[in-house]
């Protein structure tokens, strides 16, 4: 199953960034020719058009994707699965998304809208979301988030080798 | 006589100096005289507790990453007017101050991050600096292929601009809710240039606008891709370069990387026909249905340009020269009050810029024993205490106080006016003072611009674009429309000049230089999508010790000055009349007051929450981080 593992963060904005030290990770690891490990961490749109791109017999057919997002209720540290449904919010903020991806804001949850009514993402599409701390101009990740960075990797072993 | 209100003379050779005769010239220097002026918050108070109908309205911003702008106004429902209004950035971000005591070569990548649309115009404004401080000129091909870099940039941002930003506030799912008999009148309302944009009806054209839906929405998304797909090809990625460098450009020029390109460029050919029949036709409806709307974000035609795109054969990086390649640009400098033209010299255009912070949330860097770090330019000429080369970025956060400080943005002002910045300015200035070399495809006219466009699926064509009598809302996104074509005919001219370079064996793009350690000035004179740019360096001992960037809305969205002059989005909203069809205020979306803000397109993405008294109605506004103080 060709899947795409696609890391969404900012660089150098401590626990925020720790999406790309997974995807560092993985990277290095033996995950098979149909899976590419790519930083996705860019205006949604283009990302969609990139998916879009691809030959139509050489799509990707699953993309997992990994990035450190504020919830409720969460933990610092805790990583939390979860396969995207496709729900979207109303019209306005699906426009609201456009407008901050065509201006340059990168977003988990942008992305997963944006490249959902867009149709430009496959039928399988899961969310591995860290919880940061962290918040400031840094590359070195708080204790809690850097322990959960091998967590995030089983986790997304786990996901491809379920075949989910 | 360039200056009115600065205390500058010139001598019979053009040397400019300081009025004699005055201890303080420029403390002293009088305000400008004859301008708008915002009501003192005592009688805007005084108004409301007079008055039930005057309320005050706040679009207050939910910021995400960037920066975000809040608007304050205060309006007369009766009158269908706004008595007052400010405009708030709400974030400091201070890349003034990152930037102090680094390597200047870093300027170019962290002031990119200034913006995600136009990181490339950051990071060109950047090496211009860096050039001039260190005296390295690019070889030709460099400029040629910077201005094709930054051209494509532009050719991304401006139908972002219209018709995914500023375009929706003129889409039948808008004018439904707010102005539905003006929309049933553009469905029996036949459009005049069918011909390019092959729509029978201003209404079947504002149902394409719609947003997410709209043909006309789908089509720039995907317009977006094709100029970002040229610009990576030379500048290796989007939105931040990596191949802009002091000298010229590091990227590897072939002809085929040349004609990957023009397969790109050459689609917005057609497209650009079609924007500017598109925006010509959105106007006139608006004018013919009423015209009031020609209040709509109306205000003095003061603007400001530096110019933009190099001649490869005039452009030297150097400060002296800098009114003779300024002259040589493909967009000429200039500096416009109440619609004429004063200069194009890229020195008056410096030596007449400060920024002011007394509504904004900084120190003062002046007084107090503060020696004036620079009296004169490289040149002579003299400089105020306030300007960017002697300005010490002093952040101090506070409440806010209409009264006091209530912005992160600073209050840049050109011989003491409010200017306006925007790709328009590009535009009027190149129209006005007939400088454009012999091209085959943009003419000068000294009171329009004239583009002949290629055949593409279209036949060739002949667009014009025409000084306007009155400066609003409408006219902004005309004028952005016809810098569609504008900026293409430049990447033309461009194109063919670096495919001339490469014919003859001249793929050189860059220059090597080296960091002097000695006190070294420099200036990026350039310009965004959506206008002027610059950034004013220090260099001493290999390092930065002042960074000062203004940017277009650094201009646009600047506070009340210390003599009560409004800065350009509180002046052409308080011009703006509320023409939405609605009696009463819970159902008031506020349409006018940001189709105002909007056509100056602010940059960055927040989302606005217009409260009244009667509630909060929540609507998308974008503005601009790169007003906030960088």
């Amino acid at each position: 199953m060709r899947t795409l593992i696609g890391g969404i963060g900012y660089r150098n904005l401590r626990d925020h960034s720790v999406a790309f030290e997974v995807l560092e990770r993985l990277e290095r690891e033996a995950l098979g020719d149909d899976v590419l490990v790519e930083d996705t961490s860019y205006n949604p749109i283009a990302l969609g058009q990139w998916l879009d791109s691809e030959p139509v017999d050489h799509r990707f057919e699953r993309i997992v994707f990994v990035s450190a997002v504020n919830r409720e209720g969460r933990r610092p540290g805790d990583v939390v699965s979860y396969r995207w449904m496709g729900a979207l919010p109303p019209d306005a903020d699906i426009q609201q998304a456009v407008a901050e991806a065509v201006t340059g804001i990168i977003a988990l949850d942008n992305t997963l809208v944006i490249g959902t009514y867009f149709k430009n993402f496959p039928a399988s599409v899961t969310v591995v979301e860290i919880e940061p701390l962290a918040h400031e101009f840094g590359s070195e990740l708080s204790p809690a988030v850097a322990a959960a960075v091998p967590r995030a990797c089983a986790a997304i072993r786990a996901l491809i080798a379920g075949g989910v | 006589m360039c200056f009115k209100n600065l205390p500058v003379e010139f001598d019979d050779s053009g040397k400019a100096f300081l009025k004699g005769g005055i201890p303080n010239p420029y403390a002293a220097a009088a305000g400008p005289a004859n301008v708008p002026m915002q009501l003192t918050s005592q009688q805007v108070e005084e108004l409301v507790r007079r008055n039930g109908h005057i309320k005050s309205m706040d679009f207050d911003p939910v910021t995400r990453v960037a920066g975000a702008l809040a608007f304050h106004c205060v309006t007369d429902f009766n009158a269908r007017k706004v008595i007052e209004a400010r405009s708030v950035a709400t974030l400091f971000r201070g890349y003034e101050v990152i930037m102090i005591g680094r390597d200047p070569r870093d300027a170019i990548y962290i002031t990119s991050r200034a913006c995600g649309v136009c990181g490339g115009v950051h990071s060109t404004c950047s090496s211009l600096a860096i050039e001039m401080a260190i005296d390295c000129v690019p070889p030709p091909l460099g400029v040629l292929v910077r201005n094709l870099a930054l051209a494509l940039e532009f050719l991304y941002d401006h139908p972002l601009h219209l018709h995914l930003l500023a375009g929706p506030d003129y889409s039948a799912a808008i004018l439904e809710g707010t102005n539905p008999s003006l929309l049933a009148r553009a469905r029996t309302t036949e459009a005049r240039h069918t011909a390019a944009h092959g729509y029978r009806t201003i209404g079947a054209l504002m149902e394409d606008l719609n947003p997410l839906t709209g043909h006309l929405y789908v089509e720039a998304l995907h317009m977006t891709r094709v100029a970002r797909e040229a610009y990576v090809l030379i500048c290796g990625k989007y939105p931040h370069p990596q191949t802009i460098v002091p000298g010229g450009m590091s990227s590897t020029i072939t002809l085929s990387v040349m004609n990957e390109m023009f397969i790109r460029l050459s689609q917005f050919f057609d497209y650009s026909k079609k924007i500017a029949g598109i925006w010509d036709d959105i106007t006139e409806f608006f004018y013919d249905s009423n015209p009031r709307y020609k209040d709509v974000g109306r205000r003095r035609a003061n603007m400001i340009d530096t110019g933009i795109f190099d001649h490869p054969d005039a452009y030297d990086a150097s400060y002296k020269n800098a009114p003779a390649w300024g002259d040589r640009r493909w967009a000429t400098p200039g500096a416009i009050v109440d619609g004429e033209l004063v200069t194009t010299d890229l020195h008056k255009i410096n030596m007449g810029l400060e920024e002011f912070v007394e509504h904004s949330y900084y120190e003062e860097w002046t007084g107090s024993g503060q020696q004036q770090h620079f009296a004169t330019d490289p040149s002579g000429h003299p400089l105020s205490p306030y300007h960017p080369w002697n300005k010490i970025t002093k952040p101090r956060p506070g409440g806010q106080s209409w009264k006091e400080k209530y912005t992160w943005d600073t209050a840049p002002r050109w011989d003491r006016l409010g200017m306006e910045a925007g790709c328009y300015a590009r535009l009027w200035n190149t129209a006005v003072a007939q400088k454009l070399p012999a091209n085959p495809f943009i003419e000068s006219t000294g009171h329009s611009l004239k583009m002949r466009v290629p055949q593409g699926a279209l036949p060739e064509m002949d667009l014009e674009w025409h000084v306007p009598s009155v400066w609003n809302a409408f006219e902004r996104n005309r004028a952005r429309a016809y810098c569609v074509a504008f900026t293409a005919m430049v990447a033309m001219n461009n194109w063919l000049a670096a495919m001339e370079r490469l014919k003859n064996g001249d793929t050189k793009t860059s220059t090597p230089f080296e960091i002097p350690k000695n006190e070294r000035l420099g200036v990026g004179f350039w310009g965004a999508g959506r206008g002027y740019l610059t950034h004013h360096l220090v260099l001493d001992r290999g390092a930065v010790s002042n960074y000062q960037i203004v940017t277009p809305s650094t201009w646009n969205a600047s506070p009340t000055d210390r003599w009560g002059q409004p800065g350009p989005y509180e002046e052409a909203v308080m011009n703006t009349p509320l023409l939405e069809e609605t009696d009463d205020p819970k159902a008031f979306k506020g349409i006018d007051v940001l189709r105002a803000i909007r056509s100056f397109d602010p940059c960055m993405p927040c989302t606005t929450h217009i409260h009244s008294d009667a509630g909060v109605i929540t609507r998308e506004v974008n503005t601009c981080a790169c007003g906030v103080e960088e």
